[in-house]
C-alpha cells in the first residue's frame, strides 16, 4: 500500500474532526442534551479553524494541487484515498466549515431527539467535506452519497410543512441522480484503459473521444445538476427546503446544493472539457430560465421559506450561468458565486429560522411589522435579503458581476434577460421585506422576545463573512484565479 | 492426515449425529440452545483452520481450495449467527427444537458438500441433501397453518426445479460424455452453439437459480418468507443464497463468456430486478418485503456473475459476502421485534427508535446496506458488480441497475421511516437485548460499514478465492 502524504494531512484531519465528533455524540447518553450541543459546537469549531487554516496557508504563488494526501485504496481496480486543495474546492471548504458551524449554533435550541440530530448532521457535514476535497472519482460518489442520505432522517423527523413528503421526494430526487453519476463515473474509468479513478490521470487530454466526454458530461450534468437545482430538475428543492429545520435548510440550500454544482465542476468540467463546450449552450439556457423562472415564482409566493428556496433556484442558476461559459472569469465568478450564494443563503434561513420558531408562521400575511418587535431578527434577514440583490458591498455582488459580465460577452441575449430578472429580483426581496418587517404590526407577535446575543452570534459571523469578501474580494478571487487561470490554459482549444 | 482437510464436514456430520441423538432424548430447549450454540461456534473455529488447505477426493469429484472453504466459511458463519438468533426460538414447538437443529445442520452440510462438489453427480446429490433440509425446516413452524401453504408451494416447486435440473445434467453428459466439471469447462464452449449443451447448461443453472430465487423461479420466496419461522427464513435469506451465488459462478465459469448464456443472463437480471423491486413497494409484511427484495438482489448479484471476467465473479464472491452482513442483522432486528415468533408488520416497527436505539440503528445500516448508500458494504458490493458489467460494456444493464435502486430506496426508507418516525399507538415495552446480542449487533454494524470503507482485503480474498475456477 504507497502514501503519499505532503506534509500533515490537514484534510483529512477536518474530515477526522467529523468522524470524532460523530463517535463522542453516539457515546453520549440521550439525555443530556446541553452536553451534546457543546459538544457538537466544539467539533465543528475545530473543523472551521481547520478549513480556515488550509485556507490561508495555501500557497497562491504556486497554485496547483496542494495539501495532498493519496492512498492506495484497492489497486486492482485503482482506487485512491486522494485528497487535495486548490482554487476551486479552497472556498468551499471554507463555506462548508462557516456554515456547520454557525448551523449548530443555530440549533442552539432544539428540543427532542437532540442526540440523533446532531449525529445525522454530522454524517451529513463528512459527507460535503469529503466530496469537497476528493480527487478520486470512486470517493467522490461515495461522499456524495455519504452526504445525501442525512436528509431523509433530518428533514422527516426534525421538520415542519409537509415535512414527509418533502423528505421523500428531495431523497429520491438526489439519488436518482446519484444513479446517472454512478454509471457515469465507472464509464470512464473502463473506457479510458486507465484502470484508474484518479481525477487527474483521467484529466489527461486525449484520454476519452469527443463522443465519450459528451456522453459522460451529460450524465453528471443531469446527475449533479438535480442536485444543483438546474431548472426543471428543482423541483425537490423548494419543498424540500421548506420542510426542512433550520440549520439543515442552511447546510442544505447553503452547501449540499454546491455539492451539486461542483460535481459538475470537478467531474464534468475537469474530465469531460469537450463535452462541456459542447453542451454549453443548453447549460446557459436552462441556467437562464432557472434565474427567470425562480424569480417570477418567488413573487407570487406567501410563505416566507418558498420564497427564499425559489431565490436559492435563482441564483444557482448564477452558477450554471456562469459555468455555461466556457471562459476564466465565468468560470471564477461561478465558484465565488457557489461560496457567496451559500453564505447568503445561510443567513436568510437562519433569520427566518428564528422568526418561525418565535411566531410559529412563516406565512408573509401573518406577520408585519417585525421590525418593531425583534429589530435584530429583521435587520438580519433584511442585511441577507439586500446581499441576495446584489447590493455592492456584499460578497455575492462581485461574483454576480463578474458572472454577468463573461456571460454578456458569450452569450449576450441570455445574459441581458438574466441582468433583467436580476432587477426584478430587487423587487421581489424589496417585497418581502416591505411587507414582513415593515407595515401594520401584528399585535399577536408583540411580545416576543428579540435575538439574544447569543443566538445573534452565528448570523453576525454570517454577515462579517460577507461584508469581509464584498470589501477585500481579491482575498478570494485571486485564490479561485489560481485554479482558474491554469485550467483553462491546459484546456485544448 | 488427508482426511483432516475435510474437517468441517466431518463436524458438521458430527454434528449433525449429536443432535439426532438429542431428539431422542428428553426436550429441553435450553440444553438444546446451549449445545448448539457451543457446537456452531466451534464449527466456525474448525471450518476457519482449514481455509488455507487444498485437496482432491473420491477420484476428482470433491475438491477442497480456496474457493469452497471461503464459501464453507461464509455457511459456517452464517449457520453460528441463526443460531445466536435462536436464544428464544418461540416460532417452533419446544419438543422440535433438535430436530430443527438437527436439520439446519444437514442442511449447511449439504451446501459444504455441494460448494465443493466438482461433478455433477456428486453436486446433484449434496444439493438434494441441503434441499431436503430446508423441505422439513419450512412446515416446522407451530401455530396458523401458513406454514404448511409455504412448505407445500416449496416443496413443489423444488422437487419441478429439480426435474428440470436433473434434465439438464443428463443433457450436459449427453452433449460432451462428462460429468466433471474441469472436463466440462474444456469442452462445453466449443459445444455450446448446439441446443443440447446450451439448453443442458441452462437448466441445469435453474437448480440455483430457484435457490437464489430469480424470476421466473422466485414463486415460492414470497409466501416460504412469510410461512416459514423468523430463524429458519433467516437461515433461507443468507444461507442459500450464498450457496447458490457459488454455485451459480462455478457452472457460468464452465461457458468461458458465452455471449448467448451471457444474453440470457443479462434478461433474466432485469427482470428479476425490476419485478422484485416494484413488487416490494406494496408489500406490508417486513419479511414478505425482505423476500421481494432477496428477488431483486438475485438480478444484482447476477450481474457481476453474467459479466464472465475475474472481477466479475470476485465481485459475485464478495456480493455475498456482503449480503450475508446485511440481510443477517435485517432478520435479527425481525426476530427481536417478534419475541413471540409471529411475522412482524412494517407498521409494528414503529417506536423502534425509542424501544431499542440499537435495533432501530441495526435496521437503519442493514437496509441502506441493502438499498446500496455508501459507506456500507452493499455498496461497495454494488460498485463492484457494476465495474465488472462495465468492463463488458453492459452500459445499459447498469444504468437500469441503478434505476432499480432508486426504485428499491423507496420501500428501504418506509422501513426507516416506520422505525424511526411513526411513533406506536399503544405504549410498547422497550426490547431488552442482553449484552452478548449487543455486541453481535455491532460487530455486524461494524462489519458492514468498515467493509464497506476498506474493502481491500474482503476483495483481495475474493480475487485469490475466484482463481480455483478460471
Amino acid at each position: 500500500m504507497s502514501v503519499e502524504f505532503s506534509g500533515f494531512p490537514f484534510l483529512s484531519a477536518i474530515l477526522l474532526s467529523c468522524v470524532a465528533g460523530l463517535l463522542v455524540i453516539l457515546f453520549i447518553p440521550r439525555e443530556r442534551e446541553a452536553l451534546v450541543k457543546w459538544v457538537s459546537l466544539a467539533f465543528s469549531a475545530i473543523a472551521l479553524v481547520l478549513s480556515i487554516y488550509v485556507y490561508c496557508t495555501y500557497d497562491r504563488t504556486h497554485g496547483g494541487l496542494q495539501f495532498v494526501e493519496k492512498i492506495q485504496w484497492i489497486e486492482s481496480l485503482g482506487i485512491h484515498y486522494f485528497n487535495g486543495a486548490d482554487g476551486f474546492n479552497l472556498p468551499l471548504i471554507l463555506l462548508t466549515g462557516i456554515v456547520h458551524f454557525t448551523g449548530v449554533l443555530t440549533m442552539w435550541e432544539l428540543r427532542g431527539r437532540v442526540k440523533e440530530f446532531f449525529a445525522f448532521v454530522f454524517v451529513l457535514v463528512l459527507g460535503v467535506f469529503g466530496f469537497f476535497m476528493s480527487m478520486d472519482l470512486f470517493f467522490l460518489f461515495v461522499w456524495f452519497d455519504v452526504s445525501l442520505f442525512p436528509m431523509y432522517p433530518l428533514i422527516a423527523i426534525w421538520g415542519t410543512t409537509r415535512k414527509e413528503y418533502g423528505a421523500l421526494k428531495l431523497f429520491l430526487h438526489v439519488l436518482a441522480g446519484s444513479a446517472l453519476v454512478l454509471p457515469g463515473i465507472v464509464y470512464l474509468s473502463v473506457v479510458s484503459g486507465l484502470h484508474t479513478f484518479d481525477i487527474v490521470a483521467l484529466m489527461r487530454p486525449g484520454a476519452f473521444t469527443p463522443g465519450q466526454q459528451r456522453f459522460a458530461f451529460f450524465l453528471f450534468y443531469i446527475g449533479f445538476g438535480i442536485l444543483a437545482g438546474v431548472w426543471p430538475l428543482h423541483t425537490w428543492s423548494p419543498v424540500g427546503h421548506v420542510a426542512a429545520p433550520t440549520s439543515v435548510s442552511m447546510v442544505h440550500a447553503g452547501v449540499l446544493m454546491k455539492v451539486g454544482a461542483f460535481g459538475i465542476l470537478r467531474v464534468g468540467i475537469f474530465v469531460c472539457p469537450l463535452g462541456w463546450e459542447y453542451w454549453s449552450p443548453l447549460m446557459a439556457i436552462l441556467a437562464t430560465i432557472g434565474i427567470v423562472y425562480g424569480i417570477f415564482v418567488g413573487l407570487t409566493q406567501t410563505d416566507l421559506k418558498y420564497v427564499v428556496a425559489f431565490s436559492s433556484v435563482s441564483h444557482m442558476g448564477i452558477v450554471g450561468l456562469g459555468l455555461s461559459t466556457v471562459t476564466a472569469e465565468g468560470l471564477s465568478g461561478a465558484v465565488f458565486q457557489m461560496f457567496a450564494h451559500g453564505v447568503m443563503t445561510a443567513l436568510l434561513f437562519s433569520s427566518l429560522g428564528y422568526i418561525y420558531d418565535k411566531t410559529h408562521t412563516k406565512l408573509i400575511p401573518d406577520l408585519g411589522g417585525m421590525s418593531r418587535v425583534m429589530p435584530m431578527a429583521s435587520s438580519y434577514f433584511i442585511v441577507a435579503a439586500l446581499a441576495g440583490m446584489g447590493v455592492p458591498g456584499f460578497a455575492s455582488f462581485w461574483a454576480e458581476v463578474t458572472v454577468f459580465i463573461s456571460a454578456l460577452k458569450v452569450y449576450p441575449v441570455l445574459g441581458s434577460l438574466a441582468i433583467f430578472a436580476l432587477v426584478l429580483s430587487a423587487l421581489y426581496m424589496l417585497r418581502v421585506v416591505q411587507r414582513t418587517f415593515y407595515g401594520q404590526r401584528n399585535e399577536r407577535y408583540a411580545q416576543l422576545r428579540d435575538v439574544p446575543f447569543s443566538l445573534g452570534l452565528p448570523r453576525m459571523i454570517l454577515i462579517a463573512v460577507m461584508v469581509l469578501f464584498g470589501l477585500f474580494p481579491r482575498l478570494m478571487l485571486d485564490l479561485i484565479q489560481t485554479g482558474v487561470i491554469p485550467f483553462m490554459g491546459g484546456l485544448a482549444r | 492426515m488427508k482426511w483432516l482437510i475435510l474437517g468441517p464436514e466431518i463436524y458438521f456430520l458430527a454434528m449433525a449425529v449429536v443432535f439426532l441423538i438429542l431428539s431422542l432424548a428428553r426436550h429441553n430447549a435450553r440444553r438444546d440452545f446451549a449445545a448448539a450454540l457451543f457446537l456452531a461456534g466451534l464449527g466456525v473455529a474448525v471450518t476457519l483452520t482449514t481455509v488455507c488447505m487444498e485437496g482432491s477426493f473420491f477420484s476428482g469429484a470433491y475438491r477442497v481450495d480456496l474457493y469452497s472453504q471461503v464459501f464453507k466459511g461464509l455457511l459456517s458463519l452464517g449457520f453460528f449467527l441463526v443460531v445466536c438468533l435462536c436464544s428464544n426460538l418461540k416460532g417452533i414447538e419446544e419438543e422440535s427444537h433438535s430436530e430443527f437443529y438437527l436439520f439446519l445442520t444437514t442442511c449447511t452440510l449439504g451446501m459444504m458438500l455441494l460448494v465443493s462438489s466438482i461433478e455433477l453427480l456428486t453436486l446433484y446429490v449434496a444439493l438434494e441433501l441441503s434441499s431436503y433440509s430446508l423441505y422439513a425446516l419450512v412446515p416446522l413452524r407451530s401455530g396458523s397453518g401458513q406454514q404448511m401453504e409455504a412448505a407445500i408451494k416449496y416443496f413443489l416447486s423444488g422437487i419441478a426445479t429439480s426435474a428440470l435440473m436433473l434434465f439438464g445434467l443428463a443433457s450436459l453428459f449427453g452433449a460432451t460424455q462428462t460429468t466433471y466439471i474441469a472436463e466440462l469447462t474444456l469442452k462445453l464452449p466449443g459445444l455450446l452453439h448446439t441446443p443440447m449443451a446450451f439448453i443442458g447448461l441452462l437448466l441445469t443453472l435453474c437448480g440455483f437459480f430457484f435457490k437464489l430465487a430469480l424470476f421466473p423461479f422466485h414463486v415460492w420466496a414470497p409466501s416460504v418468507y412469510q410461512g416459514a419461522a423468523n430463524q429458519v427464513t433467516a437461515f433461507l435469506a443468507t444461507a442459500t443464497k450464498v450457496t447458490a451465488m457459488a454455485m451459480l459462478a462455478r457452472l457460468v465459469s464452465m461457458s468461458h463468456g458465452n455471449t448467448s448464456l451471457a444474453h440470457v443472463l443479462i434478461a433474466l437480471a432485469i427482470i428479476s430486478m425490476t419485478y422484485g423491486n416494484l413488487v416490494a413497494l406494496v408489500q406490508k409484511d417486513l419479511k414478505r418485503l425482505l423476500a421481494y427484495s432477496a428477488i431483486a438482489h438475485a438480478g444484482y448479484a447476477l450481474i457481476g456473475i453474467l459479466s464472465m471476467n475475474p472481477t466479475g465473479y470476485a465481485a459475485a464472491v464478495f456480493y455475498a459476502m456482503a449480503y450475508l452482513a446485511m440481510t443477517f442483522i435485517c432478520f435479527l432486528v425481525v426476530v427481536k421485534v417478534a419475541s413471540d415468533g409471529r411475522n412482524v408488520a412494517i407498521v409494528q416497527l414503529a417506536g423502534l427508535h425509542r424501544r431499542s436505539p440499537l435495533l432501530a440503528m441495526a435496521l437503519l445500516v442493514g437496509v441502506f446496506s441493502l438499498g446500496g448508500i455508501p459507506p456500507t458494504i452493499g455498496f461497495t458490493g454494488k460498485f463492484l458488480v457494476f465495474n465488472a458489467a462495465m468492463e463488458r460494456d453492459y452500459f445499459l444493464l447498469v444504468l437500469i441497475a441503478m434505476i432499480n435502486v432508486v426504485v428499491s430506496l423507496y420501500y428501504y426508507i418506509q422501513v426507516v421511516k416506520a422505525a424511526f418516525l411513526l411513533e406506536s399507538e399503544e405504549e410498547l415495552p422497550a426490547i431488552k437485548l442482553s449484552a452478548s446480542v449487543a455486541i453481535l449487533i455491532v460487530v455486524i454494524i461494524v462489519v458492514i460499514i468498515v467493509g464497506g470503507i476498506f474493502p481491500r482485503y474482503l476483495f483481495q480474498l475474493a480475487t485469490s478465492a475466484i482463481r480455483g475456477l478460471l
